[in-house]
Parts: structure tokens; C-alpha cells; sequence
């Protein structure tokens, strides 16, 4: 395609320059704050940040609702995305129209939408109180589940369109053929849609995991500051206490968990697939 | 080569009206509350006025003082509104200037409280709030800022958090009314930790209290005057609280920035700001209340926001060397104990 190597490479130039002035080189000024103590390089506003136990606390909840909604997007997405590629292709096509037609709407609108939904006068308790399930309206806002809830609808689509993505590329004959060979369900599952689709679960994990790390405004409209998260967290040590080490030091952390739950989430697939 | 020769000579000829406009532009640093009103009644009026152009930067006070000083050496901000207690930050760093109130024609109408509220010289008042409670009167009865802890109450309250403007005034009221009144704000604090599971939230903006309301998921809120407007528009009944230890509040004031190169036609556009004609129409836009006493009211208006000499006296501001100095501490204490 290209005459030549260099050819390339100046074709790549302008946007490698414009990707490290206006993101590679803030990101690394900001991340090189949390290495800092004065003039000398150091990991202390690393200690001090574990040593708080609010921030041990938040990191955990952070890590911990990540993981969940991982968890049980895969499981709801892996369903989803079965039913999906097994439609006739006009059904197939309103379905994949229909998962995809949250992600154009904006993230604020839809997380301000579960305000209504979970409210106290919301369908959610409506139907709670009117089945007989409790007396009085439950709490829902401003809870963990609430901000699960809202983290999970808000990044589910990108599980299913991953899957189906991987599901679609599965040979058609490899669940006939295990079935025959007398494998149940969950062996099917196990033993050969789980390996076939590996790809599509680690593409599909990785975007879930670290969208979950990193929304904002969800985990602020539906947690705030009673389901503090590490990025509502960053933002206070910002906008109030104008503490930017610290906002380095969270940042930092985002970062490395993106990234290990990536190689992590390889590493099983290939594990998986070498046995 | 031609074309390059006119084009060279059409820039020469152009630049010294450049400079020109250069010279004669105001760049100034605000709240991003209510800028079309904003641009209407205050910034394209003093264009006209004045002959220059206004560049108009907005954001959260942090970001705008941080640019403040990042851009010391050379400043590109010539006037800034900010709180009472940020433009003493930006005074302690060395960020702003005294002001010439000489060159202020309106000075001397301004509530003495606006005058020089952090009293060196270095900010003049241009709008102040109460802070009070919201609360719907079918449901409760607010008589002290206690209230909002008792047992029947509680679990119907939204309280600011204390990274929001609102959040140390309304906990110093609390701490008035426990008995507990220490500029650390711990006994407000601890009295809140806990009732933290009760609260429905500690919310960081007001914005989306009125749904709340709405929603009947919070019958009371500690909010300031410049959001009440929204809460008399719904379907609700919602009263303002008089509790007995009074209301807080607090004043958002304008400073100019040391170095700056336009500090004159800042200082005039200071003087436009608090002149009675543009702090009378942006009241009766509700958008600010006034520091002017010579601004006269239409009913409406003046129930809707913090109005009259008396009302400003009675607030009970938390100091700002106070604020500057307990920052750190009260949020350190809040996540300790209401964080977690």
C-alpha cells in the first residue's frame, strides 16, 4: 500500500503529534504529580492514600461494583446476545437497533432517568407497594444498588454487541455437534460457546470494567456523596480541596486497574483455550 | 507571489486596528449561572458602552482561581466574581489588587456589609444570599435548624454536602442550634454521621432538588435564596424556614486581578455592575439579589430573593479567614465521619 516505511509514519505524524501535546503529554504532567514529594521522586502520596481508611473503603467499593456489573453483564449479555444471532435476520436487525438505541442517547439522560424510575413514587416502588411486597415505599436512591443498577444499564449494550459480535463469527454446526454428543446446556456453554467467544467476553469485560471505573456522572446522580466512588472522589479532591496529588494518585490507580483487568481477563481466555 | 505581496500588505495594514482592539478588551472570569441573562442585561450593554470587547470566561471557582495562578506572572483575567472567601484565597496568594473605590460612582450606595466584606481593601460585594431551609409545610414544621434531626424528620432530608457552598453555612446553623458551634464544625458534623443513613442524600447540587421534592423522596433542604424560586413553581407546598437561630448565607464578591493591564476599564465595568439600573434588572430577573440600597423592588421580586439592608445584617456569614483557614479540616473530618 505504502512505497515506503517512512511514507507511513508522515502520514501518522499529525495525529501522533496532536495525541501528544493534547492528551499523551497533560496525562503524563498530571500522573507524574503522584510520584512527587517536592523536588525528589516518591511513592508517599501513594502510602498516604492507602493509609485513609474513606479511601481504602471507595477503592474497594470502586473495584468491587466493577466487578459485578462485569459479572452479571456477561451473564444477561451472553443470553441476549444467544437469542439475538438466532433470529431471522430482519428480526436480528431491530434487535441489534434496539440495543444500540440507548447508546445514542446521552449518558446524563439516562442515568436522570432512573431518578424518576426508583423514586419513591416510581414504578419500581409502585409495584412493590402494590403487590404487597412492603407497606411503605422503599429506599432505592442514593444506595449501592442504585448506582449498579444505573452503571449496568448504561454499559450492558456494549457486552451484547460484543458477544453477538463474537457469537456471530462461532461456527453454526459447534452446538448441534456437542449437543448430539449428549453435553447439557451448561456444558455447551462451558466447553464450547464460553472458549469460541472468549474474544468478544474480553472486549465486551474490558469496556464494561473500565466504563464502570470511570463513569462519573452516574455513580454522582445516583450514589453522591453516600456512595462515594474513586472518580467522584477525584473530582472532590479537585474542585474542593484543590488537592491535585491526590487527584494524580486516583487517576493513577484508574489506569492500572483498566489495564489489569484487560491482561487479566486475556490471560483467563487463552488459559481457557490452551487447555 | 503577487497575492502573497497584497495579502502581507492587507495585514499591515489591518494590525494596528488589532492592536487596537487588543488593547481595548476585558477579559473577566465568572460563575457559569445564568450567562444569556447575563449577556443581555450586563455584558453587551457595557460593549456598547465602553467601546470594547468582553471576553467572558466561566467555570467552578477552583478551576477559574487555578488559572488565576497558573497565569500570575502574566495575567490573562482582568476581573474575577468569586466568593467572599476565594477572593481572600486569591488575596493571601498575591492574585489581586486593592480596589480604587474613588473610581466607583455607586460605591457609597452599596450596603456597608458589600463595601469591603473581607475588610483589606481587596473585593467589593456585588450580591448576597440567605441560606435557609426548604421544606414542605403540609409534611413538617421547621421552627429551629435541630429540626432537620428529628427522628420523624430525618429520613426525609437532603443536606448539602460540605464540598458545596451551601454545606459549612448550614452546618454552622446546626451547630448553632446543638449548642455545638466550633469553627472545626465537629459537632455538626458528628451530629450528622450519625443520622447518615437516615438522610436521603448530602447532595452537591441544587439543581436537583426540585425533583426530589417533586418526587416527595425529601420534604426538607438547606438551600440557598437563589435557588427558591424553582421550589414556589412546583406542585407542591414548599415554605421558606425562619428558624430561631436566624438564617446564613453568603456574598459573592468582585475583585481585579494584580498585574493586570486593563484594570481601568476593569474598574468601570465594576462601577456598570453595581450601578442601581443593572443590579435592579438583574433582580428583577432573580438572578442575583442585590448589594445596591438603592434598588427598589417589585414585590415579587423581593420574595424571591435576599433583599434589604436589614436581611443582609441578619445573616450569620461564616467569616472567611474561617472558611479558609477549617477547608481542609471540615472535609477531612465529613469524610471521616459521613463518608464512609
Amino acid at each position: 500500500m505504502f512505497q515506503n516505511r517512512a511514507e507511513a509514519l508522515a502520514l501518522a505524524l499529525p495525529a501522533a503529534i496532536f495525541a501528544t501535546v493534547v492528551f499523551l503529554l497533560p496525562v503524563a504532567i498530571l500522573l507524574s504529580e503522584g510520584f512527587r514529594a517536592g523536588s525528589a521522586w516518591s511513592l508517599s502520596a501513594y502510602a498516604d492514600f492507602f493509609s485513609g481508611t474513606l479511601n481504602r473503603t471507595v477503592f474497594l467499593r470502586t473495584f468491587r461494583l466493577g466487578l459485578e456489573v462485569t459479572a452479571v453483564s456477561a451473564v444477561i449479555g451472553y443470553a441476549a446476545a444467544f437469542a439475538i444471532v438466532n433470529l431471522p435476520a430482519k428480526g436480528k436487525g431491530r434487535m441489534i437497533g434496539l440495543v444500540t438505541l440507548p447508546l445514542m442517547i446521552s449518558p446524563v439522560a439516562r442515568t436522570y432517568a432512573w431518578i424518576v424510575i426508583l423514586g419513591r413514587t416510581g414504578i419500581v416502588n409502585q409495584a412493590i407497594t402494590g403487590l404487597g411486597l412492603s407497606a411503605e415505599p422503599l429506599r432505592l436512591l442514593f444506595t449501592e444498588t442504585a448506582v449498579f443498577i444505573g452503571l449496568l444499564q448504561l454499559f450492558l449494550p456494549l457486552m451484547i454487541l460484543s458477544l453477538i459480535s463474537a457469537l456471530e463469527n462461532m461456527p453454526k454446526d459447534a452446538i448441534p455437534a456437542a449437543r448430539v454428543l449428549g453435553a447439557n446446556w451448561f456444558q455447551v456453554f462451558w466447553k464450547v460457546i464460553l472458549p469460541l467467544t472468549r474474544e468478544g467476553l474480553v472486549v465486551g469485560g474490558t469496556l464494561v470494567f473500565t466504563g464502570s471505573l470511570t463513569a462519573y456522572i452516574t455513580p454522582a446522580v445516583l450514589g453522591g456523596s453516600k456512595v462515594l466512588m474513586l472518580e467522584t472522589l477525584m473530582y472532590q479532591q479537585v474542585s474542593v480541596a484543590n488537592d491535585f496529588v491526590s487527584a494524580s494518585v486516583i487517576a493513577f490507580i484508574l489506569i492500572v486497574m483498566s489495564f489489569a483487568a484487560n491482561i487479566l481477563l486475556k490471560r483467563l481466555a487463552t488459559a481457557r483455550n490452551r487447555r | 507571489m503577487k497575492k502573497a505581496l497584497i495579502a502581507s500588505a492587507a495585514l499591515a495594514a489591518l494590525s494596528p486596528l488589532t492592536a487596537a482592539a487588543a488593547e481595548r478588551t476585558l477579559t473577566i472570569s465568572v460563575y457559569a449561572f445564568a450567562q444569556d441573562d447575563f449577556k443581555t442585561l450586563v455584558y453587551d450593554p457595557f460593549e456598547a458602552k465602553c467601546g470594547c470587547k468582553l471576553v467572558v470566561e466561566t467555570g467552578n471557582s477552583v478551576e477559574r482561581l487555578a488559572k488565576m495562578e497558573a497565569n500570575k506572572a502574566n495575567p490573562v483575567v482582568d476581573l474575577a466574581a468569586v466568593s467572599m472567601a476565594d477572593a481572600l484565597a486569591a488575596s493571601r496568594a498575591g492574585l489581586i489588587d486593592k480596589i480604587d473605590t474613588a473610581k466607583l460612582a455607586d460605591f457609597a450606595k452599596l450596603y456597608d456589609v458589600a463595601k469591603d466584606p473581607n475588610g483589606d481593601g481587596m473585593s467589593v460585594g456585588y450580591t448576597f444570599y440567605a441560606t435557609s431551609i426548604a421544606y414542605r409545610s403540609d409534611k413538617m414544621k421547621i421552627d429551629s435548624w435541630a429540626d432537620l434531626l428529628k427522628p420523624e424528620y430525618v429520613g426525609h432530608v437532603a443536606f448539602p454536602n460540605v464540598t458545596t457552598n451551601q454545606g459549612p453555612p448550614a452546618l454552622y446553623m446546626l451547630g448553632l442550634a446543638l449548642g455545638k458551634d466550633t469553627p472545626d464544625l465537629k459537632g455538626p458534623i458528628e451530629a450528622l454521621g450519625e443520622k447518615k443513613d437516615d438522610i436521603v442524600t448530602f447532595y452537591e447540587k441544587s439543581s436537583q432538588l426540585g425533583q426530589l421534592m417533586q418526587q416527595e423522596e425529601i420534604w426538607a433542604a438547606p438551600i440557598g435564596r437563589f435557588s427558591w424560586a424553582g421550589f414556589t413553581k412546583l406542585d407542591v407546598p414548599v415554605a421558606w424556614a425562619t428558624p430561631k437561630e436566624g438564617q446564613t448565607g453568603g456574598m459573592n464578591v468582585l475583585v481585579l486581578t494584580k498585574g493586570s493591564k486593563n484594570q481601568d476599564l476593569a474598574l468601570q465595568f465594576m462601577d456598570f455592575w453595581l450601578s442601581t439600573e443593572i443590579q435592579t434588572k438583574l433582580a428583577e430577573k432573580l438572578i442575583d439579589s442585590p448589594a445596591n440600597s438603592e434598588v427598589k423592588l417589585s414585590e415579587a421580586a423581593a420574595n424571591n430573593l435576599t433583599y434589604g439592608e436589614e436581611t443582609a445584617k441578619s445573616l450569620k456569614l461564616i467569616p472567611s479567614a474561617v472558611a479558609l483557614d477549617n477547608r481542609a479540616g471540615w472535609l477531612k473530618t465529613w469524610n471521616e465521619k459521613v463518608g464512609q
